[in-house]
């Protein structure tokens, strides 16, 4: 219990981070200690597999490219002129309000904890074999799916940063045949 | 001793609501999809504890949620990809990624 106590605290730290960072770069190391936050609650949850691809996928590679889009376009700070200024207090009055009634509402209905060895017993720590088993044969379907779904975001990454007219790897090309003669007095 | 599944519904409904505040009150478009990554999360964690909740009651199919959250995860990383490439994209025509700012994109 006071595991958990302390992994929600760090999740919801990170959380309050993202929303008040001035700094985008201060935001996105908060997401990323709330991300590894739920991965450790999903270790909590007997979802091993899952927490491993969290801390991958999610705070690995997909942070990373938000990191690095950050640099590239270099966002500023916010000014602090806002259109509405009244709509900061009345976005967090009501976020307020609707997480702590939900909260709430799910821990007035609270039950006993779930008996381990139970829990155990069917899921067996999420590993990687049994998430597998299920990926491969109720959900092969939507497994594909996945794959046709993340070879197209692929494409349409590369053709929407790409400037129009512009051959892929052209400006690469373009460097090596501008100076041929630099290149052949280098050594092998 | 486990933890109540209850608690994790509740850390997921703080975390949603903590990513709705953050996409109503940001004004760099990049910041407004940190907090849409914030509320998917807390999605997920729900999905996982109700999984598990299941399983303390003997479904057989209770590893379907966990099977769930992964395919989540999958479609999530695409549209990081996807969205930061727009957001690359309009950079590369207004020069800037504010909101308020980009509100006349609209059709």
């Amino acid at each position: 219990m006071i595991g958990f106590l302390i992994v929600a605290a760090l999740a919801v730290a990170g959380g309050a981070l993202v929303i008040t960072a001035r700094q985008p770069v201060h935001a996105a190391l908060g997401l990323v200690g709330t991300l590894l936050s739920v991965a450790v609650a999903y270790v909590m949850l007997d979802a091993h597999f899952l927490a491993a691809i969290q801390v991958i996928v999610y705070a690995g590679a997909v942070m990373v490219l938000f990191l690095f889009v950050i640099m590239l376009l270099n966002v500023e700070q916010q000014r602090p002129a806002a259109r509405w200024p009244w709509l900061r207090w009345a976005a967090y009055a009501s976020g307020l309000v609707g997480a702590v009634a939900v909260a709430a509402t799910a821990l007035s209905e609270r039950r006993p904890a779930p008996d381990p060895a139970a829990v155990a017993a069917v899921l067996q720590g999420g590993s990687a074999e049994r998430v597998g088993t299920v990926l491969f044969s109720e959900y092969l379907l939507a497994f594909h799916l996945v794959a046709v779904l993340l070879l197209t975001g692929v494409v349409a990454a590369v053709s929407l940063v790409q400037r129009a007219g512009e051959q892929p790897g052209g400006e690469a090309v373009a460097a090596f045949e501008e100076e041929p003669t630099v290149r052949a007095s280098e050594p092998a | 001793m486990s933890v109540p599944s209850e608690y994790f519904v509740a850390l997921s409904a703080v975390l949603f609501g903590l990513g709705a505040v953050g996409v109503v009150t940001r004004r760099s478009a990049i910041l407004v999809f940190l907090s849409i990554e914030l509320m998917l999360n807390a999605a997920n964690l729900a999905i996982v504890a109700y999984a598990r909740q299941w399983a303390a009651t003997g479904g057989p199919h209770a590893l379907q949620g966990q099977g769930a959250v992964f395919i989540v995860l999958a479609v999530a990383a695409a549209e990081v990809a996807v969205g930061l490439g727009i957001l690359v994209a309009i950079f590369r025509y207004r020069v800037t990624t504010d909101v308020d700012e980009l509100a006349e994109v609209r059709a």
